[in-house]
């Protein structure tokens, strides 16, 4: 058995002598050099290693208050009150005595005297009552005690006793032979250096015992997730991008071929800024474009298409315009990019809507690419991320054809729409001289992450609670994290 | 997007299937079901598809799904003789105009509601809030043809709907709830558009209100349509859309005479496409045949040709066919999204982190292995807690917003401090001591570029401690650095120090100012760095603006 060197002493010092009597711990304290206290500790590890027993009670210590131990010695004020006459006495003569207020009323109630017409006889009997003998002997406590403490010539303190003795399995653990030797708690580096360590014992720690609790520094949890989706993409092959979330409105919309009286481009929905910028070289590809189609069997959006409409700047409604960005500089196939960034969208603050949130895109331009693969890096994407069922449904955005939302499997919440995808239309990149297809996609970071980390408020993203940051666990988003999602 | 109402009874009834098999297909044609109640179900249609805004255009399409009535509708027109002239006047202020008589309407209060969400649904979609399409539907009995659309001066008056009295086109806008909801689109303009009889009586104040004399009741039976706008495209569009939907109701659609057009015609455009242009696109093998059969199922006209092409017909309805590519994203549903096999292509390609999220992830790296927190906070804020708040002057490149939402987001943060002392009045009654960073974009004269930014506080937080986390991050990132006195007011003068990198002050830190605290509501001293990862080696130098 695993003893420390203290409950080793103590078990050493109850078998010493009468092993099998109940032993105060003040007594076995003197024995083993330390405080009672020491002692109870010990004997409770003891118990609860079925070595020892403890058993506790209460303990009443009486003791006469200075008014007690006056009377001690010069007997209760109704005994003197009794010698100071003989036979009877008036009572008015009585009343001068200085004890007549404590006393008489004790005198009359032990029947001591009686009282009538103004003359105080005695009764002839006066024998010691039970608190004169208390009196006497306060230590041994009983009835007449209690009657000191009610008349305030006593005290009674109570404390809490411990009691200690050795089971049978305690007395066998003796029998067996104890190796008692000194430990310490801390290794000194002159004891590794000198071999002191070898005969070193060193205190054994609970391990039953709480630590104190410690938070480390760490990456918040949302940010852990953006890592964990760039570091899927990156795994897949693509090359991240990075840009500006102030953009011009043509890169934001005219390049993805959003007409001009779109009613997503409305200051409603957009946070519109005050400077205005020049338009790229090549823009007069995009405004034919919208309108009659240019070069491709497209009709365009039919109207015209206006430059200063175009030169406003906007904060990104979305991170596809660093993809027709990037588009437009690499046209070479193969390119596959990705970017995870924030975008603002003009919405007031409430639980599930925020004017700036997380968007991640990606997008593939290679020769002979399809519909179909779109789908399955779509698939590979999600099941990745841990949604190991996915979905595909027609689905609406105005740069794309064809377009499909995909919908993941959430155990209690079903088929989850997260995100959106299609191929770029021709007319958003004929302009830029690209005539292979471009997949694209992009979803909502943070709706990720209120499906993963079960958020009901996306504000706790970004008006963090630090508890909540210390407490949540870094593994919580992990991508194999048992029973969140599948 | 709109929302369709779809009753069950009317559905079934045009459709010739139960509602439970409808509503189970109608996610695979693209749309999201809202509700689903005991006697209809709600349901969200695409803005592509202005054509499915009807219960009678639902049932069109998922005929063709369900293989119980494929190929192009077709809804003959026949003249009315009514003539309809317009104004030469009016091209300035709304020149579009189409039209048309629909008879042998069967109305109820359940279809007149039917109706008139069809007409909500294409004045918002196509109509953009009526500014570029807006529809009247009129009683035709009490007027007399032919009609003019004409621009009236704006003291004309007559009797608008849902009013008794007459009044002037000028009144309408200011009292009347439709007048004022849609001024703006013709206030700027000296005379208004105004569609009257051969009487003068006034039947319509596009694209306001009509009149109360031709309001449609129950006992209608035939109606005159007009749609007035700003784009003939979308002005015959709507037309079309309205009256196709009609006639699948049972209704006969007669053509209208502008000034010498009959309109409309409700006849298809036509596409050749190419059978291999669609099975390079979605990846699937197609002949003509098979291509052709699943444009049916769509609703188009679809002939197989001999060269590897289909001609198709577009139906008059479709607002979404611009390009060949439309057409195939329908064989692409008919073909059914859950029978693509899903493959990734064969294509190898090197994944490659941005060199600035690698500056980034090694500045969370450093500040979380000094025992720093990371929090994430809005990149939107004010001019108060931004510059106000820190006792500074604000920043002469800062963003601000030409129409901000609320005032708490006005400008584009272009520091991180301001928002990480915001962090710590928020978690005052958390445990100390409270050590938390921040790494993100920030903008300065419309140039995105990321900062990192971190704060200590505790009743020990001093001067040394954030100086040696500056001189810890920087050593880390690589930067070589000197620290000179500070004049940044957010900071105890005296325990406060810029970043001096390569000459250019890249950086603060030091004691925040008592006054700063105060500000925040804090009691606990507040220890602060700032520093601009553009100064870290191996930054990209592309500025990121637009």
């Amino acid at each position: 058995m695993d003893l420390t060197y203290n409950e080793k002493r103590l078990l050493a010092a109850l078998y010493k002598e009468r092993h099998g009597e109940w032993r105060e711990p003040e007594e076995l304290a003197g024995e083993l050099g330390t405080n009672g206290e020491a002692v109870v500790q010990y004997s409770h590890l003891l118990s609860g290693r079925g070595l020892a027993e403890v058993r506790q009670e209460t303990r009443h210590t009486y003791a006469l208050t200075p008014e007690g131990e006056e009377y001690r010695e010069k007997g209760l004020p109704e005994r003197q009150l009794l010698s100071s006459f003989e036979g009877s006495v008036p009572m008015a003569e009585l009343n001068r005595h200085p004890l007549a207020r404590i006393g008489i009323g004790w005198l009359r109630r032990k029947g001591w005297v009686t009282i009538r017409d103004g003359l105080v006889t005695k009764t002839g009997t006066s024998p010691e009552s039970p608190d004169e003998a208390a009196l006497r002997e306060v230590e041994a406590g009983g009835q007449g005690v209690s009657d000191l403490i009610k008349r305030g010539l006593a005290t009674d303190t109570e404390e809490l006793g411990f009691q200690v003795r050795l089971t049978t399995a305690g007395v066998g653990e003796c029998r067996a032979g104890l190796e008692l030797r000194q430990e310490v708690g801390t290794l000194t580096s002159e004891q590794i250096a000198s071999g002191g360590w070898k005969n070193l014992a060193l205190r054994r720690y609970n391990v039953g015992t709480l630590p104190k609790v410690a938070y480390p520094g760490k990456i918040h949890p949302y940010q852990r997730l953006i890592d964990e989706m760039r570091q899927v993409l990156i795994e897949l092959g693509f090359t991240e991008m990075y840009g500006g979330v102030v953009q011009s409105v043509f890169w934001n919309f005219d390049a993805l071929f959003q007409p001009q009286d779109h009613p997503a481009r409305e200051m409603q929905d957009t946070f519109y800024l005050e400077p205005r910028v020049g338009l790229p070289e090549g823009y007069n590809r995009v405004k034919t474009m919208h309108e009659t189609g240019g070069e491709t069997h497209s009709t365009g959006w039919g109207g015209t298409w206006k430059e200063e409409k175009a030169e406003q700047c906007v904060l990104r409604t979305h991170t596809t315009c660093l993809s027709i960005q990037h588009l437009a500089r690499n046209r070479q196939p193969p390119v596959k990019a990705f970017c995870i960034g924030r975008v603002y969208r003009r919405e007031a603050i409430d639980p599930t809507h925020l004017p700036e949130f997380e968007q991640l895109e990606g997008i593939v331009l290679d020769t002979g690419v399809t519909f179909r693969n779109l789908l399955g890096f779509l698939r590979v994407f999600y099941n990745k991320m841990g949604f190991s069922e996915v979905r595909f449904r027609p689905g609406y955005f105005p740069y794309t054809e064809p377009s499909v939302e995909p919908e993941v499997y959430v155990d209690g919440l079903g088929w989850v729409e997260l995100g959106g995808a299609g191929v770029f239309r021709e007319e958003v990149t004929a302009p830029w001289g690209i005539t292979t297809p471009v997949l694209a996609w992009g979803l909502g970071v943070s709706r990720v992450a209120s499906l993963r980390m079960g958020l009901k408020d996306l504000r706790m993203l970004y008006e963090s609670d630090i508890d909540w940051i210390r407490k949540v666990p870094a593994n919580r988003a992990g991508p194999s994290a048992p029973g969140e999602a599948r | 997007m709109p929302i369709v109402s779809l009753p069950y009874k009317y559905l079934e009834r045009l459709v010739g299937r139960s509602h439970e098999d409808v509503i189970e297909r109608l996610p695979m044609i693209g749309s999201d079901i809202e509700r689903v109640l005991p006697d209809h179900c709600d349901i969200e249609f695409f803005p592509s598809r202005p054509d499915l805004y009807s219960v009678e255009g639902v049932a069109r399409a998922m005929r063709g799904i369900l293989g119980i009535e494929e190929g192009l509708p077709e809804y003959p027109v026949t003249p009315s003789g009514i003539g309809f002239s317009v104004d030469p006047g009016l091209a300035e202020i709304r020149p579009f105009l189409g039209s048309a008589v629909i008879r042998g309407v069967k109305f109820d209060e359940e279809s007149i509601v039917t109706l008139m969400g069809l007409q909500e649904s294409l004045h918002w979609v196509l109509g953009r809030g009526r500014a570029k399409v807006a529809i009247g539907v009129h009683d035709l009995t009490h007027i007399r043809p032919p009609f003019r659309y004409l621009a009236a001066p704006r003291d004309r008056s007559f009797v608008p709907l849902d009013f008794d009295t007459g009044m002037t086109l000028d009144r309408i806008l200011a009292d009347h709830p439709k007048g004022r909801a849609y001024a703006k689109i013709v206030e700027r303009f000296d005379r208004m558009p105004l569609i009257e009889d051969s009487l003068g009586q006034v039947l319509s104040f596009p694209p306001i209100i009509n009149g109360e004399l031709t309001r449609v009741t129950e006992r209608t039976t035939d109606l005159l349509l007009d749609v007035t706008g700003t784009d003939r495209r979308a002005v015959d569009l709507t037309v079309a859309i309205i009256c196709s939907a009609m006639a699948e109701g049972g209704a006969r659609i007669e053509s209208v005479d502008i000034d010498g057009t009959p309109v409309p015609t409700l006849t298809p455009s036509e596409r050749v496409v190419s059978v291999s242009a669609c099975e390079k696109l979605l990846g699937i093998p197609l002949n003509a045949d098979s291509m052709a059969g699943l444009l049916r199922k769509m609703r188009f006209g679809a002939i197989p040709g001999g060269d590897g092409t289909v001609m198709v017909q577009v139906p008059c309805f479709r607002a979404d066919i611009m390009h060949d590519w439309d057409i195939f994203e329908d064989v692409a549903i008919a073909y059914g999204y859950r029978n693509f096999e899903a493959e990734i292509p064969a294509t190898f390609t090197v994944g490659q982190e941005h060199p600035a999220s690698r500056i980034g992830r090694l500045a969370r790296e450093t500040a979380v292995g000094l025992q720093y927190l990371e929090v994430m906070p809005f990149s939107l804020t004010n001019e108060r807690t931004m510059y106000g708040m820190m006792q500074r002057e604000a920043a002469p490149g800062v963003l601000h917003l030409l129409h901000p939402i609320s005032e708490d987001h006005t400008i584009v943060r272009t520091d991180l401090v301001p928002l990480l002392i915001g962090t710590l009045a928020l978690n005052r009654h958390r445990e100390f001591p409270q050590r938390i960073f921040a790494c993100g974009d920030v903008v300065l004269d419309l140039s995105t570029y990321q900062k990192v930014g971190a704060v200590s506080t505790h009743p020990g937080a001093d001067f040394s401690e954030i100086y040696a986390f500056a001189d810890a991050f920087c050593r880390e990132m690589g930067v070589t650095y000197r620290a000179v006195p500070s004049d940044d007011p957010a900071f105890i003068e005296g325990r406060r120090a810029d970043l001096v990198v390569g000459g250019r002050r890249a950086g603060v830190f030091g004691e925040v100012h008592p006054a700063v605290l105060n500000a925040f509501g804090l009691e606990q001293p507040v220890a602060a760095f700032e520093c601009d990862l553009t100064v870290v080696p191996g930054y990209p130098r592309d500025p990121a603006t637009p």
